[in-house]
């Protein structure tokens, strides 16, 4: 059985995310652009220490992507009178945080980033549909789902923590279903947080997440 | 319910011609040349499109229409799953000041599929070098789970002066050009692609038989000299196929002719491979290095190549690097392959390994 271990939202103002940072680590990391330093506070307060090195998938999306370090490489690209920074590089690739979390999280074997094509709606069945397909092959143990977005006056991190082990504490479980007609949410950024209120509430024993892009893809959850 | 993935049909437009068959023709001739694209004061060697247009989002969608072109006409919900590191940047760069990017980073995948007739689901990856491969894993494990029955996977890579300025600012490309495995490498020759595969639960010649991505964390821009991480993921692939090294005839190699990533896939497959080394070859030297689509413009190629039994030599490799100690082939081979590895060791820690299998 497949349970939701964890749903977590966070906001933060651009300038605490660093702060943040030093507060899960305990020091500053270093030359980490703000999807990256999103992801590791995001992925600490997700798992405990003791489920860490556990074989670990991560799969992130976001609507913003490295917005604006894309746009202060195109500013050094186009405009500047010399070759970019090879850090305003890096900040432009995404893919990146991941190599870069993953002293902080041993377990980390894998990690797959789907920047999105539209704003105001997610591909949260599609990410979650992945993490039943890979929990159930055993590819790994358990798959962190996020959306992170950095925007000039807010950084989001929007996660769900899936598993393969039946934890104790565990609100939900989830799986692929075919009735997608009751109780649906719709697949937006802040999903986690509109599930976190149904879990919160007495409205039902299950929730199927409706994709408006249509891949026959119905995650429902069950209360537990 | 877990049922077998196959590649119905590939499509492919780079450097080397505007079609599988045609490419592999020309890998097999050995040709190799590139142009060259000035940064500054530097310029480079670069591997472009045959494409008379200088408007860069004329120019995409030119190629994408060609590449739409080779693919049999498919159902317009077909779903689409769109890789690239670079997406539409060298528009922007185009049109200059005031730069204004759309809100939603992958919105550029939603003209893609206009330009290809699709109307169904879209999905993008960004995995910088293994973004082509990543998309294939999603599109094949959603296939093999019953949840769709077609995909197109499409990688997109085209021309722009930042990925360029960043890989040159690292120093990581070579001057002249790309020497896989050879002990005179020295850095990566980048180029543009556009490539898609239609995925199917329908049976067809090769069968996507494992494929598994890993990471690497041991550098931004390169993977623990060692090889360690890279032979994990090869291992898991092996075992998700249920094979054994010894079954693997070919490997398609990363090799781009990096000086720490190729010692670094050289220390992996001697892990893995011992002794019994299959034979190896790098097609980055006839096609660049295109990064986010790579892995599908490469898998394209060898298909087709494999499909002749037309095996290409490697251009590029002729002195042997004692670190590496191992060696691309050099002489172009007829030899039927039923079973190949490909290799993606990306920029950004990503790992990816892909096995295909002749249906018997």
């Amino acid at each position: 059985m497949i349970t939701l271990t964890t749903t977590l939202s966070q906001h933060f103002a651009p300038t605490d995310l660093p702060a943040a940072v030093r507060a899960a680590l305990g020091k500053p990391l270093r030359r980490a652009a703000p999807l990256t330093q999103l992801a590791l506070v995001g992925a600490l307060a997700c798992l405990p220490a003791e489920r860490r090195a556990l074989p670990t998938a991560l799969l992130w999306q976001s609507t913003s992507g490295p917005r604006l370090g894309t746009l202060t490489l195109l500013d050094e690209v186009c405009t500047g009178s010399a070759e970019p920074m090879p850090y305003d590089f890096l900040a432009t690739q995404p893919a990146i945080a991941a190599a870069q979390i993953q002293s902080f999280l041993p377990g980390l074997q894998t990690a797959m980033h789907l920047p999105l094509d539209s704003q105001g709606v997610a591909n949260w069945s599609l990410l979650l549909s992945l993490a039943i397909v890979w929990l159930n092959e055993g590819r790994c143990q358990q798959v962190l789902c996020a959306q992170l977005d950095h925007a000039t006056d807010v950084a989001s991190g929007h996660w769900l923590a899936l598993s393969c082990a039946p934890l104790e504490k565990a609100p939900a479980g989830l799986h692929l279903a075919e009735d997608t007609a009751r109780d649906a949410l719709p697949d937006t950024p802040d999903f986690p947080a509109r599930l976190a209120e149904w879990l919160a509430g007495n409205d039902g024993p299950t929730l199927s997440l409706h994709s408006p892009v249509a891949m026959k893809l119905t995650v429902e959850f069950t209360r537990l | 319910m877990t049922r077998p993935v196959f590649i119905a049909e590939s499509a492919l437009l780079c450097a080397r011609g505007d079609s599988p068959a045609a490419v592999a023709s020309a890998l097999w001739n050995g040709e190799c040349s590139a142009g060259q694209r000035k940064l500054g004061e530097r310029s480079f060697p670069y591997f472009g499109l045959a494409l008379d247009e200088h408007n860069w989002m004329v120019r995409a969608e030119l190629a994408i229409r060609q590449l739409a072109g080779q693919l049999a006409q498919l159902p317009s919900e077909t779903p689409l799953f769109v890789a690239s590191s670079s997406f539409q940047i060298g528009h922007f760069e185009q049109i200059g000041t005031p730069f204004e990017l759309p809100l939603a980073a992958a919105s550029f995948s939603r003209q893609i599929a206009g330009w290809m007739g699709l109307s169904g689901a879209i999905s993008s990856f960004s995995n910088a070098c293994t973004s082509g491969f990543s998309a294939l894993d999603a599109a094949r494990s959603l296939i093999a789970a019953g949840l769709i029955d077609d995909a197109i996977v499409l990688g997109v890579e085209l021309a722009n002066d930042s990925t360029l300025a960043g890989f040159a600012t690292m120093e990581l490309l070579s001057r002249t050009a790309g020497r896989p495995f050879d002990a005179r490498r020295d850095g990566l020759v980048l180029g543009e692609t556009v490539a898609a595969l239609h995925l199917s639960a329908q049976p067809a010649t090769w069968r996507i038989a494992g494929l598994r991505t890993g990471l690497d964390g041991f550098s931004t821009t390169g993977p623990n000299p060692d090889g360690s991480r890279i032979a994990d993921v090869t291992v898991d692939c092996l075992k998700e196929a249920n094979l054994q090294a010894a079954d693997i005839e070919l490997i398609k190699l990363q090799a781009a002719g990096s000086p720490g990533t190729d010692l670094a896939e050289a220390n992996a497959l001697r892990s893995v491979f011992g002794q019994h080394m299959p034979l190896l070859i790098s097609l980055k030297p006839g096609l660049g290095h295109t990064l986010g689509a790579s892995g599908l413009a490469e898998l394209a190629a060898l298909l087709a190549c494999l499909d002749a039994d037309k095996i290409p030599a490697t251009v590029g490799f002729s002195k042997v690097d004692p670190e590496i100690a191992l060696f691309p082939m050099v002489e172009r081979s007829t030899e039927h392959i039923e079973r190949a590895l490909l290799n993606l060791i990306g920029f950004g820690g990503g790992l990816a390994s892909l096995i295909v299998e002749r249906r018997g």
